[in-house]
């Protein structure tokens, strides 16, 4: 029963830990996507035979950095509360199973000495 | 350990894994909560047993007073006992929620307050179980263990009882638009929680058999010597 509840323990944060990393994104990541948007804006015009937009990349790329940092610290705080609202919830069934286990011992404990003790109440009765 | 125990240990087992791969792989992310919703799987099913086992509870409190069978009273303890367990769960877990979605740890809101004056009773269930002995505890203690179980109903209708501003539950009546693999997510952890609820049932109702047994022989053992 134990060993089930702390592989049940381990799975759940793996599966925790699996689903929920957030995805950090690289400033690499932003330069490569934001030059993508920006051709393509510019195509977008060209094709259109509209006049060619003028956007500021390294502005662009600083705007989109501080909104990704902005979006990635509310997840990660959001995921510190998920991961603790899960952590209460399991800790208190795993108490109380371990809880459970000590009184089960418990009680075997006082059996085995009640049976022990049964023969010896016996003896002294027929003496 | 008995087949049927080590059978129903394996499904349980099964049963919450799989529903934290729902939770967490399959349901979607709600869109204005985001991440934090994802408490709402555990976090409900968990009221949701909680009210199960104390109406269990409150059936076999009843049952006691007219039938006087102790294995009656064995089995309202043990269904108090893990109605106890995911009341607690409700309550720390909760706050963990508000705290992100409400930006408060704790508001004296209807259905926050009844909740926690069920728990206070249920607290109170077994400290007055652990000061009495005897047929005075089992007799006593269903007749709380009835008045603590009046509170379920309380609890469950307290949004619509006291509409007041404060309120932050959403009404009983309340029609939501949750996909249907949310809904499906939210039934299937509602039901490995009630299959773990039932194996922990079935372990104390054993334990609490054992314990009278043990009783029973000491009693007869005392009376000899």
């Amino acid at each position: 029963m134990r060993i089930i509840i702390i592989i049940t323990f381990i799975g759940i944060f793996g599966l925790f830990l699996i689903a929920q990393i957030p995805v950090a994104i690289t400033s690499n990541e932003v330069d490569a996507a934001v030059t993508d948007a920006i051709a393509q804006v510019v195509n977008a015009a060209e094709e259109a035979g509209e006049t060619k937009p003028q956007i500021d990349e390294d502005e662009a790329t600083k705007t989109v950095q501080l909104a990704i940092e902005q979006l990635e610290s509310e997840q990660k705080r959001r995921l510190k509360f998920l991961y603790a609202a899960y952590l209460v919830i399991w800790l208190a069934i795993m108490l109380y199973v371990l809880r459970l286990g000590r009184q089960q011992h418990n009680l075997e404990l006082r059996l085995s000495q009640l049976e022990q003790t049964e023969p010896n109440s016996q003896e002294e009765a027929a003496e | 350990m008995g087949k049927s125990i080590k059978i129903l240990t394996v499904l349980s087992a099964i049963m919450i894994f799989f529903a934290i791969y729902l939770i967490f792989a399959y349901a979607p992310m709600e869109k204005s909560m985001l991440e934090i919703q994802k408490v709402f799987y555990f976090h409900v099913s968990s009221a949701f047993i909680a009210f199960v086992a104390f109406g269990v509870n409150f059936a076999l409190c009843i049952m006691f007073l007219i039938k006087r069978k102790p294995q009656h009273d064995i089995l309202a303890v043990a269904s108090a006992e893990i109605g106890l367990l995911f009341c607690t769960a409700v309550l720390l877990s909760g706050p963990i929620w508000a705290r992100v979605s409400w930006h408060t740890w704790w508001t004296w809101e209807p259905r926050l307050t009844t909740t926690l004056v069920m728990w206070l009773m249920y607290v109170g269930y077994f400290i007055l179980r652990a000061i009495l002995r005897g047929e005075t505890r089992r007799t006593f203690s269903a007749v709380l263990g009835i008045f603590a179980g009046l509170n379920v109903p309380i609890v469950y209708h307290s949004v619509n009882i006291w509409q007041a501003a404060s309120n932050m539950h959403p009404g009983t009546n309340t029609k939501y638009d949750m996909a249907p693999t949310m809904k499906l997510t939210f039934w299937f952890t509602f039901l490995a929680f009630l299959s773990f609820y039932g194996l922990m049932l079935f372990l104390q109702y054993r334990m609490g058999e054992s314990n009278l047994r043990y009783e029973a022989i000491r009693q007869k053992q005392l009376g000899e010597m």
